[in-house]
């Protein structure tokens, strides 16, 4: 046994985005036999657009991002607005054994390929829909991303300047997506799990929003208990101080450092030959620090000024005091611990070359993740999947690609 | 809500604080019969967080994580108490456990030695650096976590400090890698492996590994994105916390129809075609003038209209909600979302539900969080078949 599936589970991803598509990229990780599915017209958006480079330069097979969550899968195309292309998306649905699908709600009815027609044609399968905000309810309709659906979690509404003028800030991750992608990922295995006990597939629904919702628990409860909003703190803390980020010597270099305790506070004002400020009676006391915050953080912005950021680390940490440089997308890949543990994974991908990517988070020492295979180009495995999976003849693939049904390169109109 | 999907699951839950006990309250919700381990003074996480006035040993997160759960309590450092412990160990599926790593093969319960003994069970570790490499034994919270992990440079004013994330996001995306870890291990045993395995989980990676945007985009492009105040990122795209009449809201226009649906709502169609604007490379190139048009437009109207206006054009355009307003939410409401928990002894709380419907199931309330030791009884004496004697001898002697 080297992967968990072996090949054995196959999943069908007509999703597009994050959300849905890391659902199948880690179930690929797994060795699962992962197919994507995309239109040659409306192909995953996260592929960007066509107009931001010239087409030889093919830019929608340098998308970072699309590269990242569609890793070890085959991809095929096929047109929905075609009988012919929906009834080849029936005959993949036939031989799978789960359905990820993230389109607004009613988007697969009109296709023909709500659960009630997909379970007729599978029994056996597993349909995981993932709408923003349900498909059910008065808002069931509207249109949500990461973005938005971390804005309707209230996770928006918490982020902002402990000083700031009201002014809220999204995330820089798209948090709602790889968070609701990680909820599919868990309801499939539970109903994967089931299946093997009765026999039976069944319809999965999960809304986005409500998956991010219990993030910032802590906040709703605080909210019910004092019938006050809580207010964004920024980098402070509730209880602790110094709890914040602050400027080193160089150009855009930051710490983050907090300290839980006046012990913490004392060893940091000592290793950075501040002793002077544990004394000051403003300081000296965690109560006191916190009523002096405004006066505190500018002391420390003024010892911190003429020092580098990795000074500033290596010393704080040998003080134990809990900091870390706020890293920058090279800093976090070349981390010493991340990378002694071998984390991110090189992989060599069609137009875009060797890079390095996010690996596998589980480590499972016996059937391990396997997160080192490239995204699919357009229409990779057309021939692949359509002849060894589904069966089809050399001719009946080379009607499908006249007739536009299938492609390899991104169409703005459709074949007539 | 609880559903029963895995209620033929065994899990012992020896976690504490929150990345530990979301995992096993994800298997909880699902059915699975998980048993919190605690020592007997309660584990660290029971005070965590809001507080009702006047109670301080119960807090509200702690009422909230360990929903579904029965609690047991015991000495581990107690020769007795690590008896025990093995007892609920043989026939269990899974150990969850997000202690420092070394921690249990100190005690003597080292993962390796557990599953030797109990072929059968997996053990999910989740920590802050992982189980090996330097920084192994660190310490993190969350401020810091998100800073090294990534999350923290690009948010913020470009000429103020950067900004953190709010509360303890990564806990709870580590959380879920932690439980989906857990089903992969049981998923491994039971379609060929036939054991058991020890399973390593690092909070930092599952931080860094929600962040692809930097890590990859970064390497592609050779450009590090810096802080682009209210917007997302400075990109072909207008993805921004905008100040509207009476608050925030949040758009996110990505596509050529999403911006011809902006600028009719702005009733200004002519921008589509402008030489500016009319491809995503030009919104990219002139993003700040495209940004102010917007922004003077979103000033003058109210959320509410700017949320149905936007959202009847298929724009992806919401208010921002506080927390309260989250609480409040129609759509929610409706979905019967959020479920009331009366706690033993907090009284009241409303909590979110779970995320996942499974059509195969009704599911059913909630059980509270267990009191401190709450199922003892339940457990030694039914499932180890301790009399009650034995079980009152070991409270005295502190093993329970």
């Amino acid at each position: 046994m080297n992967t968990i599936f072996d090949g054995k589970v196959r999943v069908l991803d007509i999703s597009m985005g994050w959300a849905g598509p890391l659902v199948g990229q880690m179930f690929a990780e797994m060795g699962a036999d992962v197919v994507k599915v995309e239109d040659t017209h409306h192909f995953d958006w996260w592929r960007g657009s066509l107009s931001m480079a010239p087409p030889e330069t093919q830019p929608i097979e340098r998308a970072a991002v699309f590269n990242t969550a569609n890793r070890g899968k085959r991809g095929v195309t096929l047109d929905l607005a075609s009988a012919r292309g929906i009834e080849i998306l029936k005959r993949l649905i036939e031989v799978s054994d789960i359905l990820v699908e993230n389109f607004s709600p009613g988007v697969m009815e009109r296709l023909g390929l709500g659960y009630d027609a997909v379970r007729a044609i599978n029994s056996r399968l597993i349909m995981i829909s993932m709408p923003s905000f349900g498909s059910d309810g008065p808002e069931c309709n509207a249109r949500g991303y990461g973005n938005t659906v971390e804005a309707m979690a209230g996770v928006t509404g918490l982020t902002g300047y402990h000083d700031g003028n009201g002014q809220r800030y999204t995330l820089s991750n798209a948090l709602g997506d790889p968070v609701g992608g990680l909820h599919g990922v868990f309801a499939l295995m539970v109903a994967l799990r089931e299946r093997e006990r009765t026999g039976r597939g069944q319809l999965i629904e999960l809304a986005q929003v409500e998956s991010l919702i219990p993030f910032v628990a802590d906040a709703m409860l605080d909210y019910q208990f004092t019938e006050r909003v809580p207010a964004a703190r920024g980098n402070r803390h509730r209880e602790h101080a110094p709890h914040g980020i602050y400027r080193c010597a160089g150009d855009d270099n930051w710490i983050a450092l907090a300290c839980e305790s006046d012990d913490q506070w004392r060893r940091l004002a000592s290793a950075l030959g501040i002793e002077r400020l544990a004394d000051d009676a403003r300081f000296t006391s965690e109560s006191a620090r916190k009523a002096n915050e405004d006066a505190l953080d500018a002391e420390l912005s003024r010892a911190f000024s003429s020092i580098s950021a990795d000074d500033c680390v290596a010393l704080l940490r040998d003080a134990g005091v809990l900091v870390a440089p706020v890293n920058p997308a090279a800093a976090v890949i070349a981390d010493p611990q991340i990378q002694s543990r071998e984390y991110f994974v090189a992989i060599d991908r069609a137009v875009v070359g060797t890079h390095l990517y996010p690996g596998a988070v589980a480590r499972l020492p016996d059937t391990p993740l396997r997160a080192d295979a490239p995204a699919p180009l357009l229409g990779e495995h057309n021939r692949q999947v359509f002849a060894e999976t589904l069966g089809m003849s050399d001719d009946d693939i080379a009607e499908l690609e006249r007739t536009g049904v299938i492609g390899s390169s991104p169409r703005q109109h459709r074949v007539a | 809500m609880r559903y029963h999907a895995l209620n033929d699951l065994r899990v012992v839950d020896l976690t504490h604080f929150i990345a530990g006990p979301y995992a096993t309250k994800l298997l909880a919700d699902m059915g699975a019969d998980v048993v919190k381990v605690e020592p007997v003074w309660g584990e660290g996480g029971r005070k965590l967080g809001p507080r009702r006035a006047g109670i301080e040993d119960r807090g509200g997160l702690f009422a909230f994580l360990n929903l579904n759960k029965r609690g047991v309590t015991l000495n581990l450092k107690h020769e007795r108490g690590r008896e025990l412990f093995a007892g609920l160990l043989d026939g269990a599926d899974l150990l969850i456990e997000n202690f420092a790593p070394g921690t249990l093969a100190a005690l003597g319960l080292a993962p390796d030695e557990l599953i030797a003994k109990f072929p059968r069970l997996s053990v999910v570790s989740i920590s802050n650096f992982g189980q090996d490499g330097p920084e192994r034994d660190g310490k993190l919270n969350d401020l810091v976590l998100f800073a090294r992990g990534g999350w923290t440079f690009p948010v913020g004013e470009r000429d103020r400090e950067p900004l953190t994330p709010p509360g303890s996001l990564a806990q709870y995306v580590s959380a879920l890698y932690g439980a989906v870890a857990a089903m992969q291990a049981l998923a491994a045993r039971d379609l060929g492996l036939g054991h058991g395995q020890h399973i390593d989980v690092s909070i930092l990676e599952a931080t860094v590994a929600t962040m692809i945007y930097e890590t990859v985009t970064f390497q592609y492009s050779g450009i590090v994105r810096s802080r682009a105040g209210k917007r997302f990122a400075v990109g072909p795209f207008l993805i921004v916390t905008l100040k509207c009449k009476d608050g925030y809201a949040g758009l996110h226009c990505v596509t050529d129809k999403q911006f011809e649906e902006l600028c009719d709502l702005m009733g200004r169609r002519e921008l589509a075609s402008d030489s500016r604007f009319n491809t995503a490379l030009n919104r990219m190139l002139n993003n700040d003038a495209l940004l102010e048009i917007v922004e003077a437009f979103f000033i003058g109207r109210e959320r509410k209209w700017l949320y149905r206006e936007g959202q009847r054009r298929a724009i992806p355009l919401v208010p921002i909600p506080s927390v309260a307003e989250v609480l409040e939410w129609e759509q929610t409401r409706a979905r019967n979302y959020f479920e009331t928990i009366d706690d033993p002894v907090i009284g009241k709380i409303r909590v979110p539900g779970t995320p996942l419907r499974l059509t195969s199931h009704r599911g059913e309330a909630s059980r509270p969080a267990p009191r401190l030791g709450e199922h003892n009884r339940e457990i030694f004496g039914g499932r180890l078949g301790l009399s009650d004697s034995a079980i009152e001898t070991l409270k005295r002697a502190g093993t329970i």
